[in-house]
């Protein structure tokens, strides 16, 4: 999933307070899995800011309301009935959700609760971690399923370097070393000659793209 | 015809090499680079700059090889993997044979975080074996990455390092063995402290035939103190030290400890030279660089060749 | 005696309190009025940080939960969950601005009875104004 954190409370007051009617809005999916943005969260959020409003001596009005993913259009477009009735849209969704929500409601402010981190995995209950950096040509095959794009800080494809401790990245200590990890999966399937190959040079530009990657699929367009 | 690099010859003439270290200043002047270039004359064949070491900004190592090489010595250019994409890179390896440098180290790097500038991005567009890769083909195919002709190719003694003493230890081989596929003509280790570790990894590369298809050269560093060599223990990834040399140091008095550390360096160069496969040594005796001069004298490691023109 | 317990409280309690039951609850509620209003829940983990923070917000001036003492929850780990979340409902409150007292957990080691918790909770946080985020006319 897209994991992201709430941003500090006092950057979201900043920038709500030139409204006065706002719309809180949660996403069912990736950061209610995160606990950053579901209904639970987006409920707290609109709380606590509401009291935080009291304290300043502002009258302001928050209402909540939760989509099952921000980021799909025909989720976002029934907003429409209710979205005359704020002045802006405080989204707790990810990047690709208030830019979706701000596409289709161009003429609402949108304010980003959140600030989106990475794509990830749920390793453990409120622990989450990267594992994922879409470059756009999986190689998860040949490093045993541990990417070392993702998960190198150096991204090297004929790691390890020179830098690890005790199995642990130069960089962190409470970090594993990709490589070591990738070392040992292979071992388990005996195929740790897959890395005596010299990996080529990656292919940056199926990350970078030509500006915004986009995918297009006429067989699922009405 | 350009005159061949000075560690190619010895090499070729099957003696060994002595390599040593000058880091570049964290400023502008030339100077700081010349004043270490007098320390060095004439005590080793080739002396390695090193590339933003610890990811700290300092005066690039293209620049100060070319004002060794106005000064008359053959600098080895480091060059990480770091900071530059492969347009760059490709691009300085052009730049520095053009200004005659004649040796390359390919690196990794250490990871942006470390130093002073900690938000910037990281490139490792390529990785340091890769780079090899790419150096070799430009040199011996007369291309840049990928096919486009050159119209002349970079003439360049390749090397790579190798750490006999970072995690995974049975894998270090197989990734000498790459770095070697990949084009490497010679290798710096990390400096030596440990030599019945270090043996057993010479003999690993050894039963794979390696130390028969590059020359390695082993890294020796002279301990200044008792604090320094608890302090590499410590903090530096890669560096083994064995409690036996700390405690020497420690029992030592402490105005006598650099003393001690020259003397342990050199009972290491003494083993070394025994060791089937050793082609050299590099010393890196950084911010000290006075106790190099000291160091080859004192093994018998002087003078060093000088080659008529060829 | 109730004059002095001008506070409002929120009060979330563990079924298993000792002397809880639907009896005991409505006699607390007559005895403090409208001072103080009680949330029976089948396991303090069920507690959630939104329920403190809408407590306050909409009629207490502190809001706090009763639990069964460390070790003894029925199903092992809810009271170590509510702390978690009571400790998470703190660090909102005070990153707005309002005393962290305001919300608040005591673990029953002594397994007192719900009026006597009551009554020591009333009083640990008499000092405490009136909350000034606390919805008018409630």
């Amino acid at each position: 999933m897209i994991t992201a954190e709430q941003k500090p409370i006092d950057k979201i007051r900043e920038m709500i307070a030139p409204y006065k009617r706002i719309l809180a809005l949660g996403c069912g999916s990736c950061v209610a899995e995160c606990a950053a943005g579901g209904e639970k969260e987006t409920a707290m959020l609109a709380s606590t800011l509401r009291m935080a409003a009291k304290l300043d001596g502002r009258d302001i009005l928050i209402h909540e309301k939760t989509v099952d993913r921000q980021c799909v259009k025909d989720f976002i477009l029934p907003l429409d009935d209710i979205i005359d009735q704020y002045d802006a849209v405080l989204s707790l969704g990810c990047g690709a959700g208030v830019q979706a929500v701000a596409e289709i409601f161009s003429a609402v402010p949108i304010i980003p609760a959140l600030n989106t981190e990475f794509i990830g995995e749920t390793r453990d209950q409120g622990y989450w971690v990267e594992n994922c950096v879409g470059c756009g040509d999986c190689v998860l095959y040949d490093f045993g399923g541990i990417c070392p794009l993702t998960r190198c800080a150096k991204h090297l494809l004929n790691g390890p370097c020179g830098g690890s401790r005790d199995g642990k990245c130069e960089v962190d200590p409470e970090v594993p070393c990709a490589w070591q990890l990738i070392i040992e999966r292979l071992s388990k399937f005996n195929a740790l000659d897959r890395l005596e190959k010299i990996y080529q040079p990656k292919d940056w530009s199926m990350k970078q793209g030509l500006g915004p990657r986009n995918i297009i699929r006429e067989d699922q367009q009405r | 015809m350009r005159k061949m690099s000075q560690l190619k010859k010895i090499f070729n003439k099957g003696d060994l090499a002595v390599t040593a270290e000058c880091g570049p200043p964290k400023g502008a002047d030339p100077e700081a680079i010349f004043k270490k270039a007098e320390l060095l004359r004439g005590k080793a064949d080739a002396i390695n700059v090193t590339d933003n070491q610890t990811a700290i900004v300092r005066m690039s190592s293209l620049a100060a090889c070319g004002l060794l090489i106005s000064a008359g010595l053959e600098p080895v250019l480091q060059v990480v993997v770091r900071d530059r994409n492969r347009i760059a890179l490709q691009s300085d390896i052009l730049g520095a044979s053009a200004m005659g440098i004649k040796n390359v180290l390919c690196l990794s790097g250490d990871h942006q975080s470390f130093g002073n500038q900690p938000q910037a991005m990281g490139v490792f567009d390529l990785d340091s074996i890769q780079l090899i890769q790419v150096v070799k083909t430009m040199r011996d195919e007369g291309t840049i990455w990928g096919g486009g002709p050159l119209t002349k190719s970079p003439e360049l003694f390749i090397g790579a390092v190798a750490n006999p003493f970072a995690d995974p230890l049975e894998f270090r081989p197989v990734r000498l063995a790459k770095k070697i596929r990949a084009g490497a003509d010679f290798i710096q280790t990390q400096c030596v402290y440990n030599l019945d570790k270090f043996e057993e990894w010479m003999n690993m590369a050894r039963e794979r035939g390696l130390t028969e298809q590059v020359n390695i050269l082993a890294g020796v560093t002279p301990l200044k103190s008792s604090n320094m060599a608890k302090y590499m223990k410590k903090r530096v990834s890669g560096i083994d030290i064995p409690d036996e040399l700390i405690k020497r140091m420690e029992e030592t008095p402490k105005n006598r400890q650099r003393d001690e550390g020259i003397n342990i360096c050199l009972e290491t160069i003494q083993r070394l030279k025994e060791i089937q496969g050793i082609r050299g040594f590099h010393i890196m005796a950084i911010e000290w660089e006075e106790a190099v001069g000291e160091i080859v004298e004192r093994a018998g490691l002087l003078p060093r060749p000088s080659f008529d023109q060829d | 005696m109730d004059e002095k317990h001008t506070q409002k409280l929120a009060l979330f309690y563990c079924e298993r309190t000792p002397k809880s039951s639907e009896q005991d609850k409505q006699s607390l509620e007559q005895k403090y009025g409208k001072s103080i209003r009680l949330f029976p829940i089948p396991c303090s983990g069920r507690i959630e940080s939104l329920h403190l923070l809408r407590a306050l917000e909409e009629f207490a001036d502190a809001a706090y939960l009763t639990t069964c003492p460390e070790g003894e929850c029925r199903y092992f780990e809810g009271n170590l969950r509510a702390k978690k979340r009571v400790q998470r409902a703190q660090e909102i409150i005070k990153s707005i601005g309002l005393e962290g007292e305001r919300i608040g957990i005591v673990m029953n080691e002594h397994k007192k009875s719900l009026a006597r918790q009551a009554e020591e909770i009333m009083r640990s946080i008499s000092h405490l104004c009136p909350s000034p985020v606390r919805s008018p006319h409630r």
